[in-house]
This record gives structure tokens, C-alpha cells and sequence, in this order.
């Protein structure tokens, strides 16, 4: 048991941290950027994609001994965009204003690389458990990641946290200005880029690999 | 047992084995996207219709702002200042649809007719726009648009449901100084860099989207030249205000 729980612990570790899809493996930039305005939008695409990768992990490896490897890839993404198409219909019957804001981004999660690239990687190697571990850990390293970005976003774009003002009146009185590029794309590649710089400088990082 | 083991590699790429594979995890699936898609229906017809609603008080610029919208709340503003009309082809507004009617919702406020409102339905450059475009009781000035659904690119045709392009629209004027029927278009940058006689026709228009400008243009023109009998109505009331049924009634 002791064991157990330190194998899951290192599977989390390495997804959420050492190898962390966004700052480590670089998969999923894309939506990281067009998501990532409104910490409300990041914080569903963040739930969605956790789920989806964890719940694609978790079928992927119960059929991994069925499904023929010359029409894999095929049966991956047939169970990865079945699983997306159910999280877009219960996001547009439950949260209808968020799904809109994410528009095609939900949609897009099917050919988002973290997901496929753990099916192909873990999910066909290892067993349910582990990969629906997998899957979470690789979508919390991605939530984690989004949700930063969305979080310096928002606050120095808009000067709100989940869509409530925190800069008070009298800063924007004394001449301070929302910055418009932190709404637009440029800003949340300069985020990406100072969050991955600081990832991989801390130990365990890349920089430190190499020494 | 490696012979076992080679055998079961073979079958399971054998063509019956793939097939039936294949087969069945697309039962499989899509039974599940199915019933997921069934079961939710209700819901997301539920949240569209509420959807358009609030787009025609947003156009009418009936929505508070700073203020949690709550469906009912909606559905509430909804039913005392909108209502559903149609008006023939000579601009007759009437309070049922026939064969060749078109659809319209007229403002009020205490039953006074405030303005009407149009439904905008045009080709964009992925798909259609569908949007709403509400006018003053004078039948030239607009009184607000907005957009409920499009598929054009975000970040570019997608601009035209963020509030700057919409807000936009606000007192333009159809008519021009001949009092002929100019429309609202779409200018390449911004309006105010028109000619001076043309500012009061043009909205700036989104860079990087110059298609998106272009049919949406087009999509209105073509809508309000077809629902120019109404306008008419309205300019010879000159804006004075009218009695919502005694307008039905005319």
C-alpha cells in the first residue's frame, strides 16, 4: 500500500512538475494562449482538459491489450474526441456564457498534444490506474500553468481576479493604466516564456539536469 | 507460449479483427456522444433561447449593467418591453405571421413603441451571422446590434460580438441627407477616417477582418432594404411615439 501511494505520488510528481506538459514537454501552447484572458475561461478549459486526459488515459489502457496497433492511433482519438464532444455538450448545457468564451477551444482539446501524446506514451504501457493518474497529473501540470498565466493576465490586463476589480480607484488615479497587451496574444506568450524560464531554473529544471 | 503470444499479435491484426474493432468502438462511442447529446437537448435549447433573448435587449439597450442577469430577470425585462411582431410586405406590422411576412420585435415602455428591432441573418466568412438591429422610433437612426452567433475567427471576424465593434453602431443613421436608403456598413479601419458625408453610414471596421466587414455589410443591406416599408412606417410617424396596440390595429 505504502508503496502504492508513492508510485502514484511519483507518477504526479513527474506529470504536474519534473515533466510538466507546458513548461517541460512545450504541448499545448496554443490554448494556453487563447484561453487564458479571464482566469474564469482558463479555470473550465483547465477542469475539461484534466478530465478529458485523465478519463482518455483511463480507457485507452483498459483496451490496450485489444486494440491493433496498426489502427491505434485511430481508436485514440476516437475516444478522445468522444470524450471532448460529451464536455462541450454538458459545458453548453450547464455553463452556456463560459462555453461561448471558449468557443472552439473546447473542441480543440481533441487535437491538443498533451492528451494524444500521453495515450501514445503511457496510456498503451502501463495499466488503468496508473494512466488515469497520468492523465489527471498531466492535466494539473497544464491547469497550473494556464491558470498562472491567466492569473497575471487578467490582473494586469483587466486589474480583475475572476472578473472582480482588485486594483483599487485611487492606483488607476495615480496614473496607472490596465496594459492592453496582456489581453491579447503577445502577453501570454511573454507569461509563457518568463514561466517556463522560471520552471526550468529552479532545481530540477532543465538547467540543473544538465550539470 | 512465444508461440502463444505470436499468434495473438497476428490475430489481432488480422482485417476481421480490425474491422469488427473499429466497428464496435464506433457503436460504442457513439452511442455514448448520442445519448449525451439527446439527454442535454432540452437544456441547450433552453440556454439558446435565452441566449437570444438577452442579444435583442442587448440591441435595445434594455440590458442594466453592473447587475447579475438571472434568467428570470431576463425573461421578466423580456415580456414588458419586447414584443413579437411581423409586418407585410407594404410594412403593415401585424400581430400574426403570414405567408410572406417578415419577422420584427418592436420596444416599449408602457405600451409606447420605442423603436423595433430586426433580425440580422447573413452569410459571413465561415458561416452564417446571426445578430439583431434595433432602430429608434424615427425609422433611420440605429439604436444598438449585437450578435448571438457566428463562426467566424476569434480574435479577428470574431471581434464582431465583443462590445466596442457593437457599441459601435449606436446613433448611425441609414438615411442619407436625400433621405434615400444608405444602410450601415462597415469601414476599412476607422469611420472617422471617412469622408465627412459617409461618417454617419460607416462603423470602424476590425483589422484582420476585412471579409468578415465586407459580407456583414452586405448582409445588412440587402436586410434593410427588405424591411424598408417598416422603416417607412416609422419616418412618417416623424418618431412621435405610438401606442403599441394602436399600432397593431392600424
Amino acid at each position: 500500500m505504502q508503496n502504492n501511494l508513492s508510485h502514484y505520488k511519483e507518477i504526479l510528481v513527474k506529470g504536474i512538475w519534473r515533466e510538466n506538459p507546458v513548461a517541460y514537454q512545450v504541448l499545448g501552447i496554443c490554448s494556453a494562449l487563447a484561453v487564458t484572458v479571464k482566469m474564469s475561461t482558463a479555470l473550465v478549459m483547465s477542469i475539461a482538459l484534466t478530465l478529458v486526459a485523465g478519463f482518455s488515459g483511463l480507457i485507452i489502457s483498459s483496451l490496450r491489450h485489444l486494440i491493433p496497433s496498426n489502427i491505434r492511433i485511430i481508436v485514440e482519438l476516437t475516444v478522445i474526441a468522444s470524450l471532448v464532444i460529451v464536455t462541450d455538450q454538458i459545458l453548453q448545457a450547464y455553463l452556456y456564457d463560459i462555453s461561448k468564451q471558449l468557443s472552439i477551444f473546447v473542441g480543440l482539446i481533441i487535437t491538443n498534444c498533451i492528451i494524444l501524446g500521453r495515450a501514445e506514451a503511457f496510456a498503451l504501457a502501463n495499466n488503468p490506474a496508473d494512466s488515469f493518474v497520468d492523465g489527471i497529473a498531466n492535466g494539473l501540470g497544464y491547469s497550473m500553468i494556464l491558470m498562472a498565466v491567466a492569473f497575471f493576465r487578467e490582473l494586469l490586463g483587466s486589474g480583475q481576479f475572476f472578473g472582480i476589480s482588485v486594483i483599487p480607484g485611487f492606483v488607476y488615479d495615480m496614473g496607472f493604466q490596465d496594459m492592453g497587451i496582456m489581453v491579447l496574444a503577445p502577453g501570454a506568450f511573454f507569461i509563457i516564456g518568463l514561466l517556463v524560464w522560471l520552471k526550468n531554473s529552479l532545481p530540477g529544471g532543465i538547467s540543473h539536469e544538465k550539470k | 507460449m512465444s508461440d502463444k503470444k505470436q499468434s495473438n499479435r497476428s490475430f489481432k491484426n488480422s482485417r476481421v479483427y480490425v474491422v469488427f474493432f473499429a466497428l464496435a468502438v464506433a457503436l460504442v462511442f457513439s452511442v455514448l456522444i448520442t445519448s449525451a447529446a439527446t439527454m442535454l437537448k432540452p437544456l441547450h435549447q433552453q440556454n439558446r433561447i435565452l441566449d437570444k433573448k438577452t442579444n435583442l435587449l442587448e440591441a435595445a439597450n434594455l440590458l442594466p449593467e453592473n447587475e447579475r442577469l438571472t434568467p428570470e430577470k431576463i425573461q421578466t425585462i423580456y415580456d414588458t418591453h419586447i414584443r413579437e411582431v411581423h409586418a407585410d410586405p407594404r410594412g403593415q406590422i401585424l400581430r400574426q405571421a403570414t405567408g410572406d411576412s417578415l419577422q420584427l420585435y418592436l420596444i416599449h415602455t408602457d405600451q409606447q413603441v420605442q423603436g423595433y428591432i430586426v433580425p440580422i441573418s447573413t452569410r459571413g466568412l465561415w458561416g452564417k451571422i446571426h445578430g439583431y438591429l434595433a432602430f429608434e422610433a424615427d425609422g433611420e437612426t440605429v439604436a444598438g446590434f449585437s450578435v448571438y452567433s457566428h463562426s467566424e475567427t476569434p480574435g479577428l471576424g470574431g471581434e464582431i460580438e465583443s462590445q466596442w465593434f457593437q457599441d459601435n453602431f449606436k446613433g448611425k443613421k441609414i438615411l442619407n441627407a436625400h433621405n434615400q436608403l444608405v444602410s450601415v456598413s462597415i469601414a476599412k479601419g476607422k469611420s472617422e477616417n471617412m469622408p465627412e458625408n459617409l461618417q454617419d453610414h460607416y462603423v470602424d471596421g476590425i483589422s484582420g477582418a476585412t471579409l468578415t466587414g465586407r459580407y456583414l455589410s452586405e448582409g445588412l443591406e440587402e436586410t434593410l432594404t427588405q424591411y424598408e416599408p417598416v422603416s417607412i412606417i416609422f419616418r412618417q410617424k416623424k418618431g412621435s411615439l405610438t401606442h403599441l396596440e394602436t399600432l397593431l390595429d392600424e
